[in-house]
């Protein structure tokens, strides 16, 4: 498992480099723009997870309030739904500074 | 963005796209509003109907959140809602660029929130009142306090502007991957190229796509679109809510 796992880290880590090595990089700009489509993939899907689980529970006990006290289904929902906004402002920022490494491209290396 | 996303049909030369559909957003509404307002009923009809049922739902949520000392605030908030669920609703129509898609026009609404709410609370309590909320319950932890709290006042607009931006602009380029990826336009050549193999594969697969598309993507959107708009004009009340509720604080206290 771990080995494997490294030896999936390594080939992430160490292709880009050979690519940018051999392929005509240097006018797309070096070695930094692979690592950042990278970088932004990883990341994205570290977040999108992170944000799923977190929002799961959020929605579990939510959902769990409700049943138990229908009466308040409406302002419970609304919780939830600003709650919610909230968890996945943490993921959307993941996002903006993904599509910032993809397509501004700020750091030229 | 431009390296995936087509660029609109319709743009004015000289000025960037979502100002254009921030002016075409605005035509729609004000052209609206003069429409239901142009012949005023005790009895609405059509659009003043329509109009006068949006502007009750604001202002259910305004009672609901704020209470009814948050009336005043009935114009910012539903014309920022409606600007931006109209926005984002543009934003599906194929060939359209979506105002909310774009940080100038997100930042532009999340700042004048930002500058409103710190008005309407200096207004309703005075600055040295309002300030002194900063410095949090307790005098001794004021240093301590008035970082964390100018820095998450400080966060709000960020937050504000960058969760519209990025759903909107998020589902855009799930869309736009989506028919790259799977190669729309490369399924409806194949179709039409002539040969019966090509317009079976192509035919199906491009069949496969749109239904896919417009039966699971774009409600999808809709809904992102009115939850997002829900949310802004929610945490913008939840910010007014805070920036008066300490007014009344500090009167029950001195009664």
């Amino acid at each position: 498992m771990s080995r494997s796992l490294m030896l999936a880290l390594g080939a992430v880590f160490a292709f880009p480099g050979l690519a940018a090595a051999q392929g005509p990089a240097a006018a797309t700009g070096g070695w930094v723009g692979p690592f950042a489509v990278i970088a932004a993939g990883i990341g994205m899907a570290l977040a999108a997870g992170l944000c799923g689980l977190g929002q799961g529970r959020a929605v579990a006990a939510a959902v769990d309030a409700m049943a138990r006290q229908p009466a308040a289904a409406a302002r419970i929902q609304t919780a939830m739904i600003i709650g919610l906004a909230l968890i996945e402002s943490l993921a959307i920022y993941v996002l903006v500074v993904a599509m910032i490494l993809l397509f501004v491209q700020p750091i030229k290396g | 963005m431009e390296a995936i996303e087509h660029p609109p049909i319709f743009s004015l030369p000289g000025i960037p796209d979502h100002v254009t559909y921030t002016w075409i957003v605005m035509i729609i509404l004000a052209g609206l509003a003069f429409v239901a307002s142009r012949r005023m009923d005790l009895v609405p009809r059509g659009t003043q109907n329509f109009l006068e049922v949006v502007l009750e739902q604001f202002q259910a949520l305004i009672d609901d959140v704020i209470g009814p000392e948050g009336r005043p605030y009935l114009p910012l908030i539903a014309t920022l809602g409606l600007f931006i669920l109209t926005g984002n609703l543009l934003s599906l129509i194929p060939g359209v660029a979506g105002p909310t898609a774009n940080l100038n026009t997100t930042a532009a609404c999340a700042i004048i929130v930002f500058v409103s709410y710190h008005a309407i609370g200096i207004r309703r309590q005075g600055f040295v009142n309002y300030f002194k909320h900063f410095m949090g319950p307790v005098p001794l932890l004021a240093p301590l306090m008035i970082p964390i709290e100018t820095i998450s006042h400080l966060a709000r607009p960020l937050s504000l502007s960058l969760r519209l931006f990025g759903n909107m602009t998020g589902g855009h380029i799930l869309l736009a991957i989506i028919f790259f990826l799977m190669g729309l336009d490369g399924l409806i050549g194949w179709a039409l190229s002539g040969s019966p193999a090509g317009a079976i594969v192509g035919g199906v697969g491009g069949l496969i796509m749109i239904v896919f598309t417009v039966g699971f993507l774009y409600p999808l959107k809709i809904l992102v679109s009115v939850l997002q708009a829900f949310i802004f004009v929610m945490l913008t009340m939840l910010y007014i809510a805070g920036a008066t509720e300490g007014a009344e604080h500090h009167h029950a206290e001195h009664h």
